[in-house]
């Protein structure tokens, strides 16, 4: 007979280990909002469908609503309080540019979108229009009509590739 | 102009919300927790229709951590909640009418318990036939849903003028023709929650989520038998409304519960509960004739509307007027035969939504306009021109309206536009494959703002110095997501010349705010600047005065500015202007240190944000600031009050509006004839809504109000079989994502305004998704020949055999 799974649950969030004892078929979206009161991962459709519960899992973009703890147990989670500039305390270019370019209204979506968008400008740092639609088309919005979004994205991905070539050039 | 943030320059303000949005840190009603709360939720109905033979709860009352369970019986006071008519039920008593009727509720010690306690409620039932469309409420011999009939019928409306039956006798042409639209639904990213926190003093903190703080406010008193006083309503920030969280949706089960628990409740309804207890838009049917001389002059309009109301009243009778006074567009037509019904179903709930019935009625009308033009084989935008409104004729109901150019300003300037210089050669791109058609199409509005004649309307506010020495406003507007926030910032810098740091900004509070109406029907921001023309005087009186007398300055040689008052001529550079954008990049990133610090479980007041905001240094050549200004004399001294009304006009027809905005739309589209899907490629608004206050508010309004108009257009519909929702998330009911937006979308602004309007900037909340509709299946029938009448568009309609000659030697099957 198999041994009925342990409620010990550990990760690291943010970049901080974590010990929890919980249901290891807790949905991710609760054990962030509810256990480790990390509230700006948002819940809105539970289906997977508008991206409002975004995450990193081991650097990718999950549905945080639909990975249960024993599927991300051990691995290495971001959410939207993890991202921040070269210093903790300062805004993420990302999250730079999303203020300066009206990328956010009612703000429900915006970690969800500032989440995908880490995602995607760390695959496509410099992203065509394309990739931009695919690396987003999971996150919905109802305020901006994704026009400030876009807006948003193009200036953080200038931002973060200068960032990187300045890096570059440092190290050489 | 063309706004965008180049043009805007110094005018682009950032969010004062923005840091705390970006960063996660902000919390949302729903984001709230307190550690002995317990968790709240509704057993709605099973059926559509069906008479409630018993209720049972003794079951779930005996569960384990099941604290409450309440039913009709447990209501003290009114049953009932609705802004206009309360007819809604908190619980049913002996029949229910919809899918999202509730019947109970209970609060248990977890989400998960609560809903094992909604299983143990047993209710008995003797199912009823519902009313699943119009046609069967109306039928001679339907029962009748509510005792309030007659039969039926929620509200009619009617216009009539002239004669048009003889009119139409003598019409040229007559285009007649039958427009559906769907039941859209709002979509707000947050669904409906909050916490409702009984406290010591027995008073009830309600933070859900509202557009008018107040009304809930008065409506939850009623329900619970209590003085308003009793009851503070916190009520922002909102993750989205659009309308959809106007009327109470969880807040009188939270309340209940926590009264009779004496803890806090937390509720938070699932998106599927919120799709299947939630208003939606109106579904019409709108029947037009319209009919015009030889030359091309309307002569005649006939209109019937129908609109599904669902199963309580809600604001089905407001959003019905709205659509009969928007169905005859901006056009002068003499004879005119209007007649609207609103009717009771057992469909899902309908009410107010973004645009409010002129969508509906604009789509209507302006897909005649085109019909018309193309039966005279003549351009349809000029064809509009030749039926327009002239400047000085009554509006829409024979009222008189405010004077402006506004109509004719932004027919002009869709008129030049390169996008619509396209219409008059249709665009060919031979690198396209056969089946891929082009088209552009345009359309013009003309839309009410504020409630309209015969409805309470009231505004007002406060401006103060309060004892920290911050200019405080106090509204009871909502921040849903507008950004009212920054439009308050930048109207209060204009006109003390002050920083965002010296200024305090209080919205969403009932304990903290005066009654100054609520933020619906684009009313916001121009009571906003009203309150302000009549505050800014007095105020600034007393600052100047006090600051006079303290110094031996003459008061007229002294100004207000940033930190306090200074002598003329010699305020700091720039200080006129709210912070530049290269200044305040620095400053988010200096002072978004704040941000780590754990979150508090209950804050305050959100606008605790404006944490972020410049701070100034000490600056030279002040004369006293506002912090040691608001040492003298009593607190009270600095506090000044105004309340008046939204203008309407003067003629007695009620729901007829005074203001107006006026929109012209133009659309390119792209249709796949094989899929019959189409692509928005490109569209430009022109709007003339007075001076842009806050340009990136106006910019994100517009074309988030055109991308919702995209989903009404081409892929939105709850749709629902047997009065029971087939699409019950977003799965199956599709708003479009950013792979679906025009991703060419230009916004005109056009701000000027009759010398000396009184009323200075008209709201843009609404005008931004009114006339999208009728531009795109303008655009579609240029490029299929197809007359769509019907939302969202049906694709199988656009769906063509290929038009391509036979290969020699290939069989055509």
């Amino acid at each position: 007979m198999s041994k009925p799974l342990e409620n010990h649950w550990t990760a690291v969030v943010n970049g901080e280990q974590k010990h929890l004892e919980i249901a290891q078929t807790t949905r991710l979206v609760d054990v962030l909002r509810t256990h480790l009161h990390l509230t700006g991962t948002k819940v809105s459709c539970e289906v997977g469908r508008c991206g409002a519960c975004m995450v990193l899992m081991d650097g990718e973009p999950v549905n945080s609503c639909l990975v249960m703890a024993y599927q991300c147990a051990g691995s290495d989670i971001t959410t939207i309080e993890g991202l921040h500039g070269e210093e903790k305390g300062t805004l993420h270019p990302i999250q730079q540019a999303f203020v300066e370019e009206g990328g956010f209204q009612c703000g429900y979506c915006t970690p969800g979108m500032v989440i995908s968008t880490k995602a995607l400008l760390d695959a496509h740092p410099e992203p065509s229009h394309e990739q931009i639609e695919t690396g987003l088309c999971g996150n919905l919005c109802r305020c901006t009509g994704y026009g400030g979004i876009i807006r948003a994205v193009r200036k953080a991905g200038e931002r973060c590739a200068i960032r990187e070539t300045s890096a570059e050039e440092t190290v050489s | 102009m063309l706004l965008n943030r180049e043009q805007s320059g110094k005018r682009w303000h950032l969010r004062p919300d923005g840091a705390p949005k970006v960063t996660g840190q902000l919390q949302y009603l729903t984001d709230m927790t307190l550690p002995d709360m317990i968790h709240g939720r509704v057993l709605r109905s099973e059926y559509p229709y069906a008479r409630i033979l018993s209720i049972d709860t003794s079951e779930a009352e005996a569960l384990e951590g099941v604290y409450a369970v309440l039913t009709s019986k447990d209501v003290p006071g009114l049953n009932r909640f609705g802004i206009a008519t309360p007819d809604q039920p908190v619980f049913c008593e002996d029949i229910v009418r919809y899918v999202g009727d509730a019947i109970a509720a209970v609060a248990a010690d977890s989400p998960e318990r609560a809903s094992l306690a909604l299983d143990a409620i047993r209710v008995e039932y003797e199912e009823l036939t519902p009313l699943n469309s119009t046609d069967a409420a109306l039928a001679p011999g339907a029962p009748e849903l509510h005792e309030h009939g007659p039969g039926n019928v929620l509200h009619r409306t009617e216009i009539k003028r002239g004669d048009a039956e003889q009119a139409f006798a003598t019409c040229d042409h007559i285009v007649t023709e039958t427009y559906y639209t769907p039941r859209q639904m709002h979509a707000y990213m947050e669904t409906e929650g909050g916490l409702f926190v009984p406290d010591e003093e027995g008073r009830l903190n309600v933070y859900a989520a509202t557009q008018h703080g107040y009304k809930d406010r008065m409506q939850l008193a009623r329900i619970i038998g209590c003085p308003e006083e009793d009851i503070r309503v916190v009520s922002s920030p909102i993750g989205g409304s659009f309308g959809g969280k106007d009327e109470l949706n969880v807040q009188p089960y939270g309340a209940l519960l926590a009264l009779r628990c004496g803890r806090p409740v937390k509720m938070h309804n699932s998106r599927k509960e919120s799709v299947r207890a939630g208003l939606k838009r109106h579904p019409m049917k709108i029947e037009m004739q319209t009919g015009m001389s030889r030359e091309g002059i309307i002569q005649a309009h006939r209109v019937r509307i129908t609109a599904d109301t669902g199963a309580y009243a809600t604001l089905g009778a407001p959003v019905l007027n709205f659509c009969t006074e928007h169905c005859l567009g901006p056009y002068a037509i003499p004879n005119v035969d209007v007649e609207g019904v609103s009717v009771y179903t057992n469909n899902g709930l309908s009410g107010e939504f973004r645009g409010f019935g002129g969508n509906q009625a604009i789509f209507a009308m302006e897909g005649q306009m085109d019909r018309l033009a193309a039966i005279m084989n003549m351009d349809p935008w000029e064809f509009r021109r030749r039926n327009m409104r002239e400047k000085n004729d009554p509006g829409p109901l024979n009222q008189r309206i405010l004077v402006t150019d506004g109509l004719s300003q932004v027919w002009e300037a869709l008129d030049r536009s390169e996008l619509w210089q396209k219409h008059q050669s249709p665009p060919a791109d031979p690198s396209l494959p056969p089946w891929i058609k082009r088209g552009v199409g345009a359309a013009i509005a003309m839309h009410g703002a504020g409630l309209g004649y015969g409805i309470p309307d009231p505004a007002g506010g406060r401006l103060s110095l309060n004892n920290e020495g911050k200019i405080e406003v106090a509204f009871s507007y909502e921040e849903f997501g507008q950004g009212l926030v920054a439009t308050l910032e930048i109207m209060l810098c204009d006109l003390f010349q002050c920083s965002t740091s010296d200024l305090s900004i209080i919205i969403g509070d009932t304990d903290r705010v005066p009654h100054s109406g609520s933020s619906t029907a684009s009313r916001s921001t121009t009571m906003a600047w009203m309150a302000l023309q009549r505050l800014q005087t007095p105020f600034r009186s007393r600052v100047l005065a006090v600051a006079s007398e303290m110094y031996g300055v003459p008061a007229d040689e002294l100004v207000t500015g940033p930190g306090g008052v200074w002598r003329k001529g010699q305020l700091p550079a720039g200080s006129s202007e709210a912070e530049t954008p290269e200044k305040a990049e620095r400053i988010e990133v200096a002072e978004i240190v704040a941000v780590g610090n754990e979150s508090t479980q209950i804050a305050e007041n959100y606008l605790g944000a404006s944490q972020y905001l410049a701070k100034d240094e000490a600056p030279s050549g002040l004369v006293i600031s506002y912090a040691e200004l608001a040492t003298q004399g009593e607190a009270d001294e600095w506090i000044f009050d105004t309340k008046f009304d939204y203008p309407t006009t003067p003629d007695n027809v009620v729901g007829g509006h005074y203001l107006y905005t006026y929109a012209a739309v133009a659309a390119e589209v792209e249709v796949n004839t094989l899929t019959g899907a189409t692509k928005l490629l490109d569209t430009r608004h022109v709007v003339a809504a007075g001076p842009v206050i806050n340009p990136m508010g106006y910019i994100g309004q517009i074309e988030g109000g055109s991308v919702m108009a995209l989903g009404f257009t081409l892929t939105e519909d709850a749709v629902m079989q047997d009065s029971r929702y087939v699409t019950t998330n977003f799965d199956t009911y599709l708003i479009p994502t950013i792979q679906d937006i025009h991703t060419n979308l230009e916004v005109e602004a056009i701000e000027d305004l009759p010398e000396g309007d009184a009323f200075g900037p008209r709201g843009i909340g609404e005008i931004g998704s009114v006339a999208l509709a009728p531009a795109i299946t303008a655009a579609i029938h240029q490029a299929t020949g197809v007359w769509v009448n019907r939302l969202p568009v049906p694709r199988e309609q656009l769906v063509r055999p290929l038009n391509v000659p036979l290969q020699e030697g290939v069989s055509p099957s």
